[in-house]
């Protein structure tokens, strides 16, 4: 999902934070404080960590001294033990308290000197492979899919079975390199990742050597990708350094270490099973306290996975009155003060708000607005297919005189398809990848009852052949990525006409594809439209694209419709500031033929902050005292033309009641 | 299809032949002499040397490692330094119980992760699914070595249920296969689990909803048949895992397998033995690779007929 113009500022905010520097690890450490199981493991872990740090000093006994006299101690707690050796002592009549302590502090040293080891050399190969790319960065990976493709502990064992006296230094470096290819690979795609972005590229353009950009622009994101990946690493580790001292192949005796303890303990576990049982436990608990803190991590720089992306659910509040009183026969869809809302954890994000807006019977309304206006959130909205966390928190969505955002899953899933069909942005990433065309479209056609036997064949043909598509029986045969962009697109359109739909909604459906086909998808829309009176919602940040298609155009800013009107009205008399600027921006384009213009100066605003005055403002030409006290009403110019300004609030213009 | 399947074999072949040569040389290369682990100490050096000729470890290197590359050739592995068994029928007995053992135990863990894990996704942060992760979290904390030796010690020495050593008929299974399960679902059921909620957020589950068709369909063709395609590779490295897990488990338990043979084998310094071992498991390790990319192939048609 890459700037997805569905999901509004949470996702982009978080990101965004990501490019500026130095922030992005202060943030994480900032925002593990809010999860609160994430900050216990983080704790623990530490505590444990200083302890064995300090083991020399908090030891209450010598880690090697043997006292034969003391040997088998039992524990404090049971019979016959005393708090002198508060978990007993093993054969040697060494205190397993302070072994434990000491076994803490080789098991954590290694583990994380080994971390390092492997992040170093990852790091270094992953950016010499991300960075100079070709025959260096092909070898390197190879390399590392053969490591990965053996398994690492029968290596680590022959190897540490044949080093006569085994010491940190030679664990550290044995599981260090095991690790390094984890580390290469996610390096080496970020910075493919991100010397592509236009902050680095931009940078490297004004001269910035490649080393400065990288300083400066890639390893702030690394680092901040590696903590959850380091922290599950070190637990791996932790595991596999006290296995290899359990079957003898740890650190050299007498030296003591969790999996030694535990190997002690198990011939004596008839006797003593404390001694087997402690070491484990430690064990336990330090990796269950990093592994904690590693999902905290991972959840921040991927909610995702803990929000999951549709979980939708009808809203239970009663339709406003308002709605109620204005329905009215004529019109297919009829939006009403609609609110959509996208709660985070550093604010809610209101990214629709106060919408209303009507399509007729066969009518194509065209919604324009840039990427953040909600215009793309709207649409989903009908179609009741926001991801979460995203809802509808107030108004109604009516449909035939129904309200979507109170209708049950079921009935939503009968309307979604057949009453109102929908087209996505990019339609390559539309169509299931490993399903055939052919597979889609028969799918299509049974559960709508279409056809049936040999007829799902021929209507499936019969609809790829309506959408002008010259072969296609080829394409029925064809994978989703065999086709191209303008190719997938027609396919899209034809399996949502399949189901009739009355209306559909297109979400920048030709933003994608180059002039060419984008010109021969409109004049397919518009046949479509003409043959079966299909109602369409056509969302674009392209208004002379519109002007082509739409006979009415309304334009979102921040969340609300601050324009409204007949496409002809709009188009030659723009009212708004903004409206103005975005056909400004079409007739510069238009002049200078080539790279199109930041349509405005200023950048659109935080949609977590609800300002009282005018959304507009900051970025206003025109902006007066009033704007950024009072919120703008909307006012009616002309016929069905309204505008929601200042500017207009002459006595010959007449305000509508909101 | 062919040429891939070509430029696999000869790369596995590659990799086959770098291991055992390493594992020739590594082992060759440190102290320790196996003529001298042999015989009693206070040996005198001329009885050794008669032992080493036996053994073959007194001629230089670089004709030990022709020796070694014309026997294998011949499709000899030689003999063991001890009791003198011959290495590949030895090692070929032993790992039919390896494979027991881990296929029992990964066809399980499957059976396990795959509902569980999916039935978690449907809703991340509910109940079942923190339940899930809790459980995983503490699995996954739990080092093998040390499970075992705690269920053998429960479940075999106090409460008698099971055997704790060897193979004997079903019964044995139970706890080396209960340690290898419960240190395998976790990292199963986290990736079965984040590959359905990455794929359910994906564009064309999005649009197939659009379409509406039911949940079942989305489920059970759309998201199940794009998310099964990583899964493949984790099961692999799983495979890849419970054959290097297995000198742990196999030691705890003392089972018949090849990884105890291994563990024994370098303990004794049996160099034709450790050889064998590990030119058999690259050898299986490799194929289940292959197996993996060829089912990877047949399931993305992106990957099958780029
Ligand atoms: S209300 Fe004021 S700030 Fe807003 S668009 Fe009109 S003039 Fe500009």
């Amino acid at each position: 999902m890459i700037a997805d113009p569905t999901l509004p500022e949470t996702t982009t905010v978080a990101s965004s934070a990501g490019a500026g520097a130095q922030p992005s690890l202060r943030r994480l450490m900032g925002e593990i404080r809010q999860r609160k199981v994430a900050t216990a493991g983080l704790l623990v872990f530490l505590a444990i960590l200083l302890i064995a740090l300090l083991a020399p000093l908090l030891a209450p006994h010598e880690p090697l001294k043997q006292n034969l006299g003391d040997n088998f101690l039992p524990p404090a707690w049971k019979d016959g033990g005393d708090w002198t050796y508060p978990f007993g002592t093993d054969p040697l009549g060494r205190d397993i308290l302070t072994r434990l302590m000491y076994g803490a502090r080789s098991s954590l040293i290694i583990s994380i000197g080994a971390v390092f080891v492997g992040l170093a050399i990852g790091l270094v190969t992953g950016l010499v492979a991300g960075f100079y790319g070709g025959f260096l960065d092909t070898t390197l990976m190879r390399l590392g899919d053969i490591q990965l493709a053996f398994p690492f502990v029968l290596f680590a064992i022959a190897i540490l079975a044949v080093s006569p006296n085994r010491t940190v230094w030679h664990l550290m470096a044995v599981l260090g390199i095991s690790s390094w290819v984890i580390y290469a690979r996610v390096v080496r795609s970020r910075v493919l990742s991100e010397r592509n972005k236009d902050y680095a590229r931009a940078a490297q353009a004004v001269g910035a050597s490649r080393w400065r950009v990288l300083r400066r622009y890639v390893l702030p994101n690394v680092w901040q990708a590696m903590v959850p990946i380091a922290l599950l690493n070190l637990a791996y580790f932790v595991v596999v350094e006290s296995l290899l001292s359990f079957i003898a192949l740890g650190l050299s005796p007498p030296n003591p270490s969790w999996g030694s303890i535990r190997a002690d303990g198990r011939q004596y576990m008839m006797v003593d099973p404390w001694m087997a049982l402690l070491p484990g436990f430690a064990i336990v608990i330090t990796v269950l306290a990093i592994g904690l803190a590693a999902d905290g991590f991972a959840d921040i720089l991927d909610p995702k996975l803990t929000q999951g992306a549709f979980q939708r659910q009808p809203l239970t509040s009663s339709m406003p009155d308002s709605t109620i009183a204005e329905e009215s026969e004529n019109d297919l869809l009829q939006v009403r003060n609609v609110c959509i809302d996208y709660p985070a954890k550093s604010g809610t994000v209101h990214a629709v708000r106060d919408v209303s807006l009507d399509v007729a019977p066969a009518e194509v309304v065209g919604i324009v607005g840039e990427s953040g206006s909600g215009k793309s959130t709207l649409g989903l909205a009908i179609m009741q297919l926001l991801d979460a966390p995203g809802r509808v928190t107030d108004g109604a969505l009516l449909f035939e005189g129904a309200d979507l955002a109170r209708a049950s899953n079921k009935r939503m899933n009968q309307i979604r398809g057949r009453g109102i069909g929908m087209i996505f942005q990019d339609p390559g990433n539309s169509l299931n990848p490993v399903l055939t065309v052919g597979y889609q479209l028969a799918e299509v056609i049974r559960a709508n009852r279409a056809a049936s036997g040999d007829g799902i064949r021929t209507l499936a043909r019969q609809s790829l052949a309506a959408m002008n598509i010259a072969d296609p029986d080829r394409v029925l045969r064809a994978y989703p990525f065999q086709l191209s962009g303008g190719m997938q697109q027609r396919v899209m359109i034809a399996l949502a006409m399949i189901a009739k739909p009355r209306l559909l909604i297109l979400d920048e459906p030709t933003s994608a594809l180059d002039v060419t086909t984008q010109a021969q998808l409109l004049a397919e829309l518009e046949s479509l439209r003409a043959e079966h009176r299909t109602s369409m919602l056509f969302i674009s940040h392209d208004i002379a694209l519109l002007a082509q298609i739409a006979s009415r155009i309304v334009v979102m800013y921040a969340g609300q419709v601050i324009e409204s009107g007949p496409r002809d009205t709009v188009v030659a008399n723009p009212l708004h500031p903004y409206t103005r600027a975005l056909i400004g921006a079409v007739e510069r384009v238009d002049a200078a033929g080539e790279e199109r213009l930041e349509a405005i100066a200023g950048d659109p605003p935080d949609l977590r902050i609800v300002q009282p005055g005018c959304p507009f403002a900051p970025r206003c030409p025109l902006v007066m005292d009033r704007c950024w006290t009072v919120a703008p009403p909307r006012i009616a110019r002309e016929p069905g033309h309204e505008v929601a300004c200042h500017l207009y609030e002459s006595p010959g213009s007449k305000e509508i009641a909101a | 299809m062919l040429a891939f399947a070509l430029q696999r074999t000869a790369q596995m072949a590659l990799v086959i032949f770098g291991v055992i040569t390493l594992t020739f040389f590594a082992i060759r290369l440190v102290p320790g002499d196996p003529a001298r682990l042999m015989e009693p100490p206070g040996t005198p050096e001329s009885v050794l040397d008669l032992t080493r000729q036996k053994l073959g470890t007194d001629k230089p290197l670089s004709r030990q490692y022709l020796d070694f590359l014309s026997q294998l050739a011949r499709g000899d592995m030689g003999t063991s330094f001890r009791g003198g068994r011959p290495v590949a029928s030895t090692v070929l007995e032993s790992v039919p119980n390896t494979l027991a053992l881990g296929a029992i135990s990964m066809a399980i863990t499957t059976l396990v992760a795959f509902p569980l894990g999916i039935a978690a996704s449907r809703k991340p942060n509910g109940w079942l699914d923190r339940a899930t992760l809790a459980l995983s979290s503490i699995a996954q904390a739990t080092p093998g070595f040390w499970l075992g030796v705690m269920l053998a010690l429960l479940f075999a020495v106090n409460l008698r249920w099971f055997p704790a050593i060897g193979n004997a008929g079903w019964k044995s299974y139970v706890l080396p296969v209960a340690t290898l399960v419960i240190s395998l679902f976790p990292l199963q059921i986290r990736a079965v689990r984040q590959a359905f909620i990455e794929t359910m957020g994906e564009g064309f589950v999005r649009a197939a909803r659009a379409r509406g068709l039911s949940e079942r369909r989305l489920l059970g063709v759309h998201i199940t048949k794009v998310a099964a395609i990583p899964l493949i590779t984790i099961i692999g490295l799983q495979a890849g895992y419970v054959l290097g897990g297995a000198i742990v488990i196999e030691s705890i338990f003392n089972w018949p397998g090849i990884g105890n043979l291994t563990l024994q084998a370098i303990s004794q310094r049996d160099f034709p033995m450790i050889q064998g071992t590990v030119l058999i498991t690259a050898v299986v390790f490799t194929l289940i690779n292959f197996f993996v990319d060829l089912t990877y192939a047949a399931l993305d048609p992106r990957v099958r007929l780029r």
